[in-house]
């Protein structure tokens, strides 16, 4: 416990990264992942099937080598950028897959009913997307977003390998100087619980409010 | 690669390991004046690779004390050894043949495993570097080499044999750039470094204004650098000695700033295997099988003699 009073201020430093990282990265990620959504829903062939892709690429390639790719093959490729913008971008991009999926799966709640009539009384496509369709998808799937916003709050911690110094990476360097694993990773380990309690509460919280009861 | 221009890099290879007087005589007070089998005192002069392996010591069965570390491993019939697989001339796994591991920290531990069991029966465990000391608490694995610098606080948690090697941190720069001749030329700098190397604590303390970027690997720091994420890479000499030698877009440039002493990881307060291991390092200093090992890896990119060892508990810690 000494080590983590000791290393407290920068520690601290370094899980507000992780924090700010998740966050960035959540909202990014369930907006895009709506986005993405919608082009799956939509009735034009093209982006239906660029979104399919999308969701396919992302979830069937691990997080680790898409953070790997994006920092060393994309200055091959003549684009660099820093290390902590580059990880929260491939952190929404994969995210937003995940969000994507179960965004679906809340659309698919929606009664096809509910859309034809929607499109009845005259909304266009968007507009019984935006007031019809996604309200209603979202609440069904609060619970379920939750746990996508709870692993990416966790896959922050990949940022480490790559360089960004957030919570794993910091934690490391200071077990490199007192070599006290069990104790300094078993201290980091509860505050990413925490940090996923705190969201599966908050998502629990949202859920009781919006939940659409049936 | 180019053996020509490596040697041009790398004028101070000497310089770099560290010498420290061997005290022999000292030590054969003793179990170490026992005859051992197979040792002989005008061997390991040969210059084959194989001359690694030649007359190696093995440990004499009084040695090997009832109800000790040394006794469970031979029972067991084979040494579990931490050491890494993807550190060139320390402990690499050959990619087309994943039961060959070579290098400085491989063969050593292949010796100990000779010196225990009689053969080279070796089960290596690929240690995280943030997870050797929890590794040896709980017994996963016998020792540890691991280019294992040997520091006081490190030694609150493990026992050091050794030291067996001595190193230093040492800085590369892009093959293009003439600005940065050492250390000292890296104040508010972009220092890239690898994550839980020495490296990450010795930078700040020489050059405060660096701004650190560290990755996981080895290799990755050294993309990093290519790429311009950082202006210096400073990690231990021999492994930027190596990625010099097969890479000709990165150079080491100025001396080692640094004296790192590696020591074999053991579990604490095992006093019985120290004594053990440590008689062992003098046998196979003695034996000349200590210099083949050093040849066939390190002396294969360092133009330089065989280096004297370091002297067995030198060092805080150890």
């Amino acid at each position: 416990m000494d080590i983590l009073i000791e290393n407290f201020g920068p520690l601290l430093e370094a899980l507000g990264t992780t924090l700010m990282m998740a966050v960035v990265a959540g909202i990014g990620s369930l907006i895009l992942g709506v986005l993405v959504t919608v082009a799956r829903v939509s009735p034009i062939p093209i982006l239906r099937a660029a979104a399919f892709g999308y969701v396919q690429f992302f979830i069937n390639v691990p997080l680790l080598a898409l953070l790997i790719l994006a920092v060393f093959a994309l200055p091959d490729a003549g684009l660099i950028l820093p290390l902590t913008p580059t990880a929260i971008i491939v952190l929404i991009v994969y995210e937003a897959a995940y969000v994507a999926e179960a965004v679906r799966s809340g659309v698919n709640t929606v009664g096809v009913g509910q859309i034809e009539a929607s499109r009845a009384i005259g909304l266009s496509l968007g507009q019984s997307l935006r007031y019809v369709v996604i309200p209603q998808a979202m609440r069904a799937v609060v619970q379920p977003l939750g746990n996508v916003m709870i692993a990416l709050a966790m896959n922050t911690a990949l940022a480490a390998a790559v360089g960004v110094v957030e919570l794993t990476s910091r934690v490391n360097k200071v077990n490199l100087v007192y070599a006290q694993p069990i104790e300094i990773f078993t201290g980091a380990g509860l505050v990413y619980m925490a940090i996923a309690l705190a969201i599966g509460l908050g998502t629990g919280w949202v859920e009781r409010k919006v939940a659409i009861v049936r | 690669m180019s053996v020509t221009s490596m040697r041009r890099k790398l004028p101070l290879a000497g310089a770099v390991l560290t010498a420290f007087a061997l005290t022999l005589t000292a030590c054969s007070s003793g179990s170490g004046s026992a005859a051992v089998p197979g040792e002989s005192s005008d061997s390991g002069s040969g210059s084959e690779t194989s001359a690694v392996f030649e007359n190696a010591p093995v440990a004499d069965d009084e040695l090997i004390l009832p109800g000790s570390t040394m006794e469970a491993i031979k029972e067991r019939g084979t040494l579990v050894v931490a050491e890494a697989l993807d550190a060139p001339l320390l402990s690499q796994q050959d990619p087309t043949n994943p039961d060959s591991v070579t290098g400085f920290d491989a063969d050593l531990a292949k010796l100990l495993a000779i010196y225990i069991l009689g053969e080279p029966n070796v089960e290596i465990v690929p240690p995280a570097s943030e997870t050797r000391e929890a590794l040896l608490a709980n017994g996963t694995v016998d020792v540890v080499f691991n280019t294992y610098t040997i520091t006081e606080e490190r030694a609150e948690q493990v026992s050091f044999a050794g030291p067996y090697f001595s190193s230093g941190l040492a800085v590369a720069v892009k093959s293009d750039n003439d600005d940065i001749k050492g250390i000292d030329d890296l104040g508010g700098k972009t220092v890239i470094v690898g994550a839980n190397t020495p490296a990450v604590t010795a930078v700040p303390e020489e050059q405060p204004t660096a701004t650190l970027v560290d990755f996981a690997t080895d290799p990755q720091a050294v993309q990093a650098l290519i790429q311009g994420r950082g202006d210096a890479y400073v990690q231990d000499y021999t492994l930027l000695a190596s990625n010099a030698a097969a890479n000709d877009q990165l150079k080491v440039v100025g001396q080692p700033f640094t004296s790192e002493p590696y020591g074999i990881g053991l579990k604490h307060d095992d006093a019985e295997f120290k004594e053990f291991i440590n008689t062992w390092l003098l046998k196979i200093q003695e034996g000349g099988q200590w210099g083949e090992a050093w040849k066939a890896s390190l002396g294969t990119v360092v133009e330089s003699d065989i280096p004297t060892p370091p002297a067995i508990g030198s060092v805080p810690g150890s």
